[in-house]
Parts: structure tokens; sequence; C-alpha cells
């Protein structure tokens, strides 16, 4: 049976041990899973304001009385 | 007759080169690697197994096991595309080699016995007992269990070798007798030729049957083992 000649072995083992170890898996690695755009809703702006507009006046900068 | 029919599986050599090199890397061209993020049929196709046979296989084992995904996947992948390009004629399948089935299964089984007795030395050795067994026959149950655990790289090996080989065989056989009968009898060449197609649809099975069957059994060890 020509599988039981062992002169080939050494190459075949040699062989098959950086493709299955090193170049298969790096190809496996390399394969991106891109996943489609637009599968997320955006979190809307959350319009959560703390402090009151009636007892601040530094909300907005313009809105100030101009001091001289 | 013996030399003639097992020619096909002696290793190849182009020029008294060893053509096995260039035989064993082809399968790795097979796979696509584009940087797109939507691709070809082809290449879309090829990751969609992928991640369908990623989650098949690892779906059943834990975190610990899950690290274990990417030697599993390239397994099946190189074991699958390995057997499918034998089966086209006069190609040299190097899976019928004992000594790559051999150096593939023998490490694999070696590590997930190593996972086994280093993380979780308790469990793993009470496999080496059945529950329930009576006292007296613990210690016979004990060597058959562990001459079972030795013997799996062997059979592993020995099980996708002889399948293969096997099957190339009878197609080889079955290929001859249809063309020795076509000049004598048409009809018997016929039936002999429905016969071999038979036996190819048969052949693609085993070849991705034997790719997971051998894959299976590793991560079965493996979730014996962690």
């Amino acid at each position: 049976m020509p599988q039981l000649d062992t002169s080939t072995w050494f190459t075949t083992i040699m062989t098959m041990l950086p493709t299955l170890y090193l170049i298969m898996q790096l190809k496996l690695l390399n394969t991106n899973h891109h996943q489609p755009p637009l599968t997320k809703t955006p979190t809307l702006q959350s319009h959560n304001v703390r402090w009151q507009p009636k007892w601040t006046k530094t909300c907005l900068p313009l809105s100030q009385p101009q001091q001289f | 007759m013996n030399e003639n029919l097992f020619t096909p599986f002696s290793a190849p050599t182009i020029l008294n080169q060893p053509a096995t090199i260039p035989i064993i890397l082809f399968p790795t061209l097979l796979i696509l690697t584009p940087k797109h993020p939507i691709n070809n049929r082809l290449a879309t196709i090829q990751q969609n197994l992928t991640r369908f046979t990623l989650k098949q296989m690892m779906m059943t084992h834990n975190a610990k096991g899950q690290t274990w995904s990417l030697m599993l996947t390239s397994l099946i992948t190189f074991t699958a595309t390995t057997n499918l390009l034998g089966l086209m004629p006069y190609s040299f399948t190097p899976t019928t080699q004992l000594s790559m089935n051999l150096a593939m299964a023998i490490p694999l089984w070696a590590g997930t016995v190593m996972v086994g007795l280093r993380f979780k030395t308790k469990n793993s050795l009470a496999h080496l007992l059945p529950q329930g067994t009576p006292t007296p026959l613990i210690p016979m149950l004990v060597a058959i269990e562990t001459i079972s655990l030795l013997i799996q790289p062997v059979a592993l090996a020995v099980r996708l070798t002889a399948n293969i080989t096997a099957g190339h065989l009878l197609m080889h056989l079955i290929g001859n007798t249809v063309l020795a009968l076509s000049t004598t009898n048409l009809s018997m060449a016929l039936l002999a030729s429905t016969l071999l197609v038979l036996l190819t649809i048969l052949e693609i099975a085993v070849a991705l049957i034997q790719a997971y069957v051998f894959t299976l059994l590793i991560s079965l060890y493996l979730r014996n083992n962690t």
C-alpha cells in the first residue's frame, strides 16, 4: 500500500502543518464579517436640561443684559 | 493488480520533485478574503457558509471551548475542500495519506486531553469510569476506558483515510468496469454507469460528512474536557 511508504511522510506532514495551522487560519481571520449599515437606530438627543431658565441667567450667553 | 489499483494513492512527483506541497497548499487559494463590506456572490456565499458552520459547531460549547473555534473552523474547511477537490478525475487527495491524518488527529486529540487534565483534572479523570458500575468491576472498566481513550486519535485518522480511500477505489473499479463493458455488452455498461453516477453522489456526501465527523468528534472530546 503506497500510503505506508514512510519516505514521503515527512514532506506531507511538514506541508500540512503550516497549511492548516497558519495559512488557513490567517485566511479565515481575514474574512471580514461586516454588519450591514444602518442596523442600529441612533439614540435621539435627550433634551435633559438640568437647570430651569427662571433662576439662572447663564444658559444663553447672548441673553445677558450688556454690562459695561 | 494490486500495484495498479493503488497507484493513485502514492505521493505524486513532478520531475522527481514532491508535488504534494502545492497540492496540499491549493485549497487555501480557494478561500476568498475580500476587504469590501459588500462582496460578489461567491465571496458572500463563502462567508455565509463559514458563519453558518461556525455557529452550528460552537453553539454547544462554553466560553472556554469557544476559544477553539478558529481551529475547528479551519479544520472543517480544510478537510471538506480537500476531500471535494479529490473527487475530480486524476487528482490526488492528501487526506488519503495516513501520515497527514495522523498528524492532524494526534495533536488535536492530545490538546483536548491536556486541556481537560489541566483545568478540570477530577472531572476528566472521572470520565474513565461510567456511573453505576458494581465495585468488583472497577479496575477492569478503568483499563477498558483508558484503552478506548488512547485509541481515539488512531480511530480518527484511520477512519478518514479508509473512507476516502475506499470511495476512490470503488469509483476507479466501477469506472473500469463500465469502460470494459462498453464494447461487449452495452446495456450492462449503462447499468454500471448509473451505478457510477450514484456512487459519485455518494462520494460527494462522504467527502463532506467525513470532514464533519472529524471535526465533530474533536469538538466532542473538547466538550468533555472543558
